[in-house]
């Protein structure tokens, strides 16, 4: 099925005029390649489309997308080294963020090992991309989320991490320093550690969120 | 608070300059900026303690009126019984069917992506005509998801659906500047920008923005 999809990818991509001809063929090319050793292709169809959207030139888009189709390639392999025989698109594609974000293959792969139940490798990758995109070197970042977990920090809020972050750096402390000790700070999941004083509630689903301005 | 802000922390909140490309010396009064705009997407929205009491009261006059009672008849489920009799061969037509559905639809996932969570994006955007949201979650369409102007001068809010996974957006100004988000997480977006990013992580049984 996914090669199904894949096929129809690229040519809908011209059809519907989001990029032109030329640059669909070879992102078919590309997605085609993908498919065939079972990364995810939306991701490279949606490069496609924002290049086009975003008037970039066809060279320079068709690089994007083959850079993000390496990033998927790396994220994949990682997972595979974790231990994950198959991982999912979701696993990869959260890879592949973390990646862009400036984590190196090596930490993704060791994230991902470290997240065993109840934590879930798509959202450790998540949780650490987003604080690398915030400006947390990758190293500080990779041990933050790792020292979070061996903590024993409940999973709902490992996600928390981002937004502690958020909050030392409108506080005027650097991204670096406002995760320093994070890790060591959060609180503990049900039946791993202590329990612990986190006043910080999980936001509701379905719920209005508010997010960054 | 301040209510002038020097023209280059200005077009640090518009989007056109990173925090980076500051001189040191505006860089209290930036992040003093950035600290308020993110401050107005936390402050509370106060509404009229009456305001329930009107909305029953309207709810209640209209539960009365026999046109409401025959409106609601009308528009009522009722249980039906249908019955059919399936052949093999529209077994075979329906499952056909079912594949050259996805076959024709590129968009298509193979697994949806659970329940949406919702998530609101403000912009700081004075002197702007048009402002929208354009990202993955809307197929970088700016058509699809216009902000529309708050009571504060230059800020401008939308809340967009978002399903689980991790997006990237940016905003357009004037349908033609793509802006990412100055409060927000960024990325290269492989082009040369920034993309903003949000990810939607699975808890609960649900979705939350992290």
């Amino acid at each position: 099925m996914g090669t199904l999809l894949a096929v129809a990818v690229a040519g809908g991509l011209a059809a519907q005029g989001r990029v032109p001809a030329d640059v669909a063929a070879v992102v078919q090319q590309l997605v085609d390649s993908a498919a065939a050793v079972g990364l995810p292709v939306e991701p490279l169809r949606e490069k496609a489309i924002e290049g086009g959207a975003k008037g970039v030139p066809a060279e320079r888009v068709i690089a994007a997308v083959r850079s993000l189709a390496a990033r998927l390639g790396q994220a994949a392999a990682a997972a595979r080294a974790a231990g994950i025989a198959r991982p999912s698109a979701d696993v990869i594609e959260a890879g592949a963020f973390a990646l862009n974000a400036g984590l190196d293959q090596r930490e993704v792969e060791a994230l991902v090992r470290r997240s065993r139940p109840p934590y879930t490798p798509a959202a450790t990758l998540r949780v650490a991309g987003t604080i690398a995109a915030l400006g947390v070197p990758a190293g500080e970042t990779a041990q933050v989320v790792e020292e979070a977990m061996d903590a024993g920090t409940a999973p709902g809020e490992l996600l928390d991490l981002p937004q502690e972050v958020e909050r030392g750096v409108a506080h005027g402390d650097s991204p670096g320093a406002a995760a320093a000790g994070l890790g060591r700070g959060q609180a503990t999941a049900p039946g791993l550690n202590q329990p612990h004083g986190n006043s910080q509630g999980p936001q509701g689903q379905g719920k209005g969120q508010s997010h960054k301005p | 608070m301040k209510t002038e802000y020097h023209p280059l922390v200005k077009r640090l909140l518009d989007g056109e300059l990173m925090f980076a490309d500051l001189p040191s010396e505006l860089r209290a009064e930036a992040e003093q900026a950035l600290r308020w705009v993110a401050a107005l997407d936390r402050t509370p929205v106060a509404l009229s303690a009456r305001l329930d009491e009107r909305v029953m009261a309207q709810v209640r006059r209209h539960a009365k009126s026999p046109a409401g009672r025959v409106w609601r008849w009308l528009l009522g489920s009722r249980e039906i019984d249908i019955r059919f009799h399936v052949r093999p061969w529209a077994l075979g037509f329906a499952a056909a069917a079912a594949v050259a559905l996805v076959v024709v639809r590129p968009g298509l996932r193979t697994a949806p992506r659970s329940v949406p969570t919702y998530v609101r994006f403000i912009f700081y955007a004075p002197g702007a005509r048009t402002v929208s949201v354009a990202g993955t979650f809307n197929q970088w369409n700016p058509a699809a998801a216009p902000l529309v102007p708050t009571t504060s001068p230059g800020v401008w809010t939308t809340t967009v659906a978002l399903p689980l996974g991790q997006h990237q957006y940016a905003f357009v100004v004037d349908g033609m500047r793509w802006v990412p988000d100055p409060a927000a997480p960024t990325v290269d977006d492989g082009f040369g920008q920034r993309n903003s990013v949000v990810a939607v992580a699975a808890q609960d049984g649900g979705g939350r923005a992290l």
